[in-house]
């Protein structure tokens, strides 16, 4: 155990997985700062450079643009009040009254600590529960399995919709067209029309880069005008070292957000956006001076900062466990270890602990990257939100491209991708979110791979699903999901009336 | 006389000549890049082992062999890529036992001698794993106990038809058994076994090994002709009286109609990027047994291999009986 704790250590420490982690770090500041631009989009992007690198490396290196994009997210909020990333929505309410205020400084300094704190926490419970959540699935079979899988779909289709109903059809597109291809269990063609292209699937990282990067890119091709020179305001910050007085007001919501956000990162569909807004309204709660909240209070920067950094520790808990995904950022470190021939999943801390806990170390690395960077080179940083688009937005164009044709070296593909970004764009025209369809892209093979096992194992009895307590703990879990979000959107639809 | 000795000389000339045009005419090939596709994805065995051999290739050729990969349905991407593409030796597939499950599972129009196959470079062992703390000590212990209850112990396999399951189904047979066959999938086969699901399963040797090494799988006996040196106290299943003989090979194809003269060229380059000492530490390290085999050797054994695995497939029922030969 503990010689493979040193390996993890002596991995994530490597010269080159710590300038990675860096680099990471400053990308992501910079992708999530970016309006228009989100942490998806960034590691997209970057993805097809690190096949290339050996896998501890790679993976530290997005692990820093994970974490350093949920700062930068943050920093276009406060500064601009345009939150960089979904999940910075939360910290513009009280982040941008403190600029105008002339106290950009503070905010951003404040912010800076709140992340590091919630990332740091986040970091530790993943390495005190992941190794044990892995013993725990290392018993899992079929049945449980895909009794978890669903419960993850069901989860992402009641959160990530306003509407259940177009959560729901969302997966479900997502399921049939992973139906394409080849069956997992018997090797026949399904829906392949004779073509050798499709009879291999749809890869899901071939999608998602289609559902996400097109439809962003269509959206800034009408805000890219002349004025596309975003103005930063205010060009002193003032002090950005949070001070005494405030490290003890920022106390207690930090340590709502961490608990917050880690908890909703481990739930898979939760992620950040919903971690941010719950953990800013408890902590206004928890205020002996609530009225202050949305004019400027740092308890307001502090507690959604805190939390949103802390999801991407909680997500990457079931992440490794398990090998399922929770948001869109934690399903593409799936697809970059695969590529490296790394399953996530219980086993990786078994045939491979070393790498397994090389990953949770490169995450506390990538923390603590964060910090140091951030207050280090927060003046020059923040001066990048003015980049101009014309010249952003091809560059993305064109590596979105390259990044589809280069995960499986196929021109076909390129085209996948594109189909996949009208997709994107009808689904959002109809509102319907992409996530369900992106997740169950991920998991609707497993979802039939264990299905199809348990039921072959069974000889085609049913009762298997019913009898594995895990199996019947993740069904009702799974019940109470789809129950509980038809009764709140009943509820919100009779409010509206 | 004197025209005889004009003759003698003229063919020497001519002969000459030719011995100067005759590398010259080799020396064509390669003169750019070659393409060496990889069946499966970045990372597994088949890609590690074939990135290697493209570099000792390339060092002996002069050109960039460059890898790509070109993943998906069992290995049917990679080698219709490169049935279709142009026969000038440019583009070459690293091929695997998989291009026979592939073709006869009857996904893709085309049977194994759709491609033209270079030669053998290697060739390794499909283990049968119990979980460590299995009770059973041998093979002979495990037959016994699935005679006395037939269709009761399951065992996992990588997806029906795929190599793994065939080992398991002529295992299965030598031994008078009758089990449950669980196409558990590459990603979930092991964890099948260590969660009890299944109490056994069948994977190549490279897939098992770092369990193996964990003292989380026990190996009861491989599938190989002769004992492995990377697991010598394994004993194989003929040893033990089960004749079972199901060993995974791996080579170079190109598309039909490739030169002869290439294939020769290649075929020179794959022996001795496969001598190299990088490869064979490789071998040494993962457990495969570098052996190289020349063209018609090796479509000797492809042959031979392609009627076992319809033989299995049809005794399945994976294959209707008519269908082979089509």
């Amino acid at each position: 155990m503990g010689e493979v704790l040193l390996q993890g250590f002596g991995q994530a420490a490597a010269p080159s997985s710590l300038l990675a982690t860096a680099i990471g770090s400053v990308l992501g500041i910079v992708v999530g700062m970016i309006p228009g631009m989100t942490i998806s989009t960034g590691i997209i992007i970057v993805l097809p450079l690190t096949f290339v690198l050996d896998p501890s490396v790679s993976i530290a290196l997005l692990l820093g643009l994970y974490v350093g994009g949920m700062l930068g997210g943050s920093f276009a909020a406060i500064m601009l009040n345009i939150p960089g990333t979904p999940s910075a929505a939360a910290t513009a309410i009280d982040g941008h009254p403190m600029v105008a205020r002339g106290e950009a400084g503070r905010a951003l300094g404040v912010a800076v600590l709140a992340s590091f704190i919630g990332g740091l926490f986040s970091a530790l419970c993943l390495f005190l529960i992941a190794p044990r959540l892995a013993d725990i699935a290392l018993g899992f079979r079929a049945p449980d399995l895909f009794s978890l899988v669903l419960l993850g779909l069901t989860v992402i289709c009641s959160f990530a919709a306003k509407s259940w109903i177009k959560g729901l059809l969302s997966a479900l597109i997502g399921l049939a067209i992973v139906s394409i291809g080849q069956d997992p269990v018997m090797g026949t063609a399904r829906f392949t029309f004779g073509s050798a292209d499709l009879l291999s699937g749809i890869n899901f990282l071939t999608a998602l880069i289609g559902l996400f990067a097109i439809p962003q890119l269509i959206d800034n091709l009408g805000r890219a005008g002349p004025d596309a020179h975003m103005s930063v305001a205010p060009t002193s910050f003032g002090r950005l070292i949070p001070t005494w007085a405030d490290i003890r007001r920022i106390r207690v919501p930090v340590a709502i957000g961490s608990v917050v956000g880690t908890f909703l990162g481990i739930l898979p569909g939760a992620g950040g956006p919903i971690a941010a807004f719950l953990s800013y309204d408890y902590a206004r709660k928890a205020s002996k001076e609530p009225e202050t909240f949305g004019h400027g209070a740092v308890e307001g920067v502090a507690a959604p900062e805190s939390a949103n950094n802390a999801v991407t520790g909680g997500a990457l808990v079931p992440m490794m466990t398990l090998g399922i995904p929770g948001d869109p950022v934690t399903a593409i470190l799936v697809g970059a270890l695969l590529i490296h021939g790394l399953a996530p999943g219980p086993l990786l801390f078994i045939e491979r602990p070393d790498f397994a806990y090389g990953v949770i170390f490169s995450f506390f690395w990538a923390n603590i990257f964060n910090l140091i960077i951030a207050l280090a080179g927060l003046r020059m940083l923040v001066k990048l939100i003015a980049m101009p688009k014309t010249i952003l937005m091809p560059a993305i164009a064109i590596l979105c491209v390259v990044g589809a044709y280069s995960l499986r070296n196929s021109v076909f593909d390129i085209y996948v991708m594109l189909f996949f970004g009208l997709l994107g764009l009808g689904m959002r025209w109809l509102e319907m979110p992409v996530v369900p369809l992106l997740l169950a892209l991920v998991l609707g093979r497993q979802l039939e791979e264990n299905l199809r096992v348990a039921l072959t194992g069974s000889q085609g009895d049913i009762s298997v699903f019913f009898t594995s307590p895990f199996s019947v703990l993740f069904l009702s879990l799974a019940a109470v999901s789809v129950v509980w979000s038809i009764v709140s959107s009943r509820r919100s639809a009779k409010g509206a009336r | 006389m004197t025209g005889r000795v004009a003759m003698i000389a003229r063919n020497t000339v001519f002969g000459f000549l030719l011995t100067l045009l005759a590398p010259l005419a080799l020396a064509q090939f390669p003169e750019r890049p070659i393409e060496l596709v990889i069946p499966f994805d970045a990372g597994g065995g088949a890609d590690i082992e074939g990135r290697l051999l493209a570099e000792g290739m390339s060092r002996v050729l002069g050109v960039p062999v460059v890898s790509v990969n070109k993943p998906g349905a069992g290995g049917a991407v990679a080698y219709t890529y490169v049935k279709n593409a142009r026969p000038d030796g440019y583009t070459v597939s690293w091929n695997s036992t998989s291009l026979l499950t592939m073709s006869n599972l009857g996904n893709v129009d085309f049977e194994y001698d759709a491609l033209d196959h270079v030669g053998r470079v290697e060739f390794q062992p499909m283990v049968f794993a119990v979980p460590a703390n299995a009770r059973w000590d041998d093979l002979a212990s495990f037959a016994a106990e699935c005679a006395a209850a037939p269709n009761t112990l399951k065992i996992a396999n990588s997806g029906t038809g795929s190599a793994t399951h065939l080992g398991a189904l002529s295992l299965m047979s030598a031994l008078g058994c009758e089990v449950v066959h669980l196409p558990a999938g590459t990603r979930r086969r092991n964890a099948t076994v260590l969660s009890g699901e299944a109490d056994a399963m069948l994977a190549p040797l490279t897939g098992a090994i770092n369990l193996v090494k964990a003292r989380r799988f026990r190996l009861l006996a491989t599938l190989s002709s002769e004992r492995n040196a990377v697991i010598p106290d394994v004993p194989t299943a003929t040893e033990l009286g089960y004749d079972a003989v199901f060993e995974l090979f791996r080579g170079l194809s190109v598309p039909n109609g490739t030169p002869e003269a290439v294939k020769i060229v290649l075929a020179d380059a794959m022996t001795q990027a496969a001598g190299s000492e990088a490869f064979m530490k490789l071998a040494r390290q993962v457990g495969f047994t570098v052996d190289t085999m020349p063209a018609a050797a090796f479509d000797a054994l492809m042959s031979a291999e392609d009627a076992k695995v319809k033989a299995i497939m049809v005794g399945a029922g994976l294959m209707s009986s008519g269908t082979v030969g089509r």
